[in-house]
């Protein structure tokens, strides 16, 4: 395989991308995971990053973050196999019901930390 | 119509074939060949056939029914992997038609690959029905419901033609993969009501360079030519193989 197989298709693109999302997201993580361990000490060991480059490195990993979870919820429809009533589940029922989890648990995680932080 | 006619007749096209001889070349080359393109119906194996049979009588390639059904013309058509019995002509032309065999396989000859390591994995996955004790024929038919038929019935469209092997960079990368052809028939058995064969097969899918390999690029899944879907089947076997070791009762025949 040549080193750019990945640009010879939109299709093979598009998933290295996918793939390559979930890089930036973890090292975001670690950085939660270290203000965590931060904020455990009280409010004086709480000293999130407030520079410009932080801010920005945060916007590009909720857009990774987005697209991966969106890519991640349109091929559930095609790995769940499930039935009711003995009928299987259309894959686009699953798929929008999925999204629709998605949106609810977005809202409710959301509301929980603005209301926390007031 | 009958200028039409005389028109269309006097249309040519370019194809660019590999050739490779391993007892004289050291990589495969392309070469060129002006046809005509008689007409609209003419699909790339006819150019190649013309080729063969008008104008170099050397070239080699696989071909047998003509009509998508024998999965043994299948080739690279400008980088695509399609079978060659199924790419018109007039799709592509005024350009040049590039034909190459199969990627991520070991060329033989010209266009014609070698497809011993599919086969080899195609018969790991035993793609037929198995029984634990076969019933005496006397006993009659296995029958089966229509939904039970559903199950498994895209899956079984397979024609092992190795599009999705060209297609699938995880085995260009890494050829111990199993691959999506043969997990697919896999499933297509393991789904079948009149087959026992599942703990026979879970070992050879399950293993790590089986299912768990696939990284989910789909891209098999497109240029299958009879919509098999290697790819849900590949992601199905995963789901389905987790549930039944962390399930209780999961682990069942």
């Amino acid at each position: 395989m040549p080193a750019g197989w990945w640009l010879r298709k939109r299709h093979y693109f598009l998933y290295v991308v996918r793939e390559f999302t979930a890089l930036p997201m973890a090292v975001w993580l670690l950085w939660l995971l270290y203000e965590i361990k931060s904020a455990s000490a009280g409010p004086a060991g709480y000293q999130p990053p407030k520079s410009l480059g932080f801010v920005v490195f945060s916007v590009v990993c909720l857009a990774f973050s987005v697209y991966h979870s969106y890519t991640f919820l349109k091929l559930a429809g095609v790995i769940m196999h499930l039935k009711v009533l003995d009928r299987p589940v259309p894959s686009r029922v699953i798929v929008l019901t999925m999204f629709g989890l998605w949106a609810v648990a977005s809202l409710v995680i959301g509301g929980a930390l603005i209301w926390f932080a007031k | 119509m009958a200028e039409k006619r005389v028109a269309t007749k006097e249309k040519r096209i370019i194809i660019k074939a590999t050739r490779f001889d391993p007892d004289k070349d050291e990589k495969p080359r392309l070469q060129s060949y002006d046809i005509p393109f008689a007409d609209d119906s003419m699909v790339v194996l006819d150019a190649l056939n013309h080729i063969k049979s008008y104008v170099d009588g050397s070239l080699s390639y696989r071909w047998s029914c003509r009509m998508g059904i024998c999965g043994s013309c299948g080739m690279m058509v400008n980088g695509t992997p399609k079978l060659t019995c199924n790419a018109f002509l007039r799709d592509y032309w005024p350009r040049p038609i590039v034909v190459e065999p199969l990627t991520n396989f070991p060329i033989i000859r010209d266009l014609v690959i070698d497809m011993d390591d599919f086969m080899h994995k195609l018969k790991s996955v035993q793609p037929w029905i198995i029984r634990k004790q076969e019933l005496p024929l006397g006993a009659g038919e296995h029958r089966q419901l229509p939904a039970q038929i559903a199950e498994f019935q895209q899956f079984s469209q397979c024609i092992n033609c190795m599009l999705c092997y060209a297609a699938c960079p995880v085995y260009g990368l890494d050829d111990t993969f199993l691959g999506p052809a043969a997990i697919a028939l896999a499933r297509r058995y393991n789904l079948d009501s009149r087959d026992q064969g599942l703990k026979q097969r879970l070992p050879v899918i399950a293993q790590p360079e089986g299912m768990w390999e696939c990284s989910f690029v789909g891209e098999c899944s497109v240029v299958c030519p009879k919509g098999v879907d290697p790819a849900k089947a590949i992601q199905q076997s995963k789901l389905d193989t987790t549930l039944r070791f962390t399930l209780p009762y999961g682990n069942r025949d």
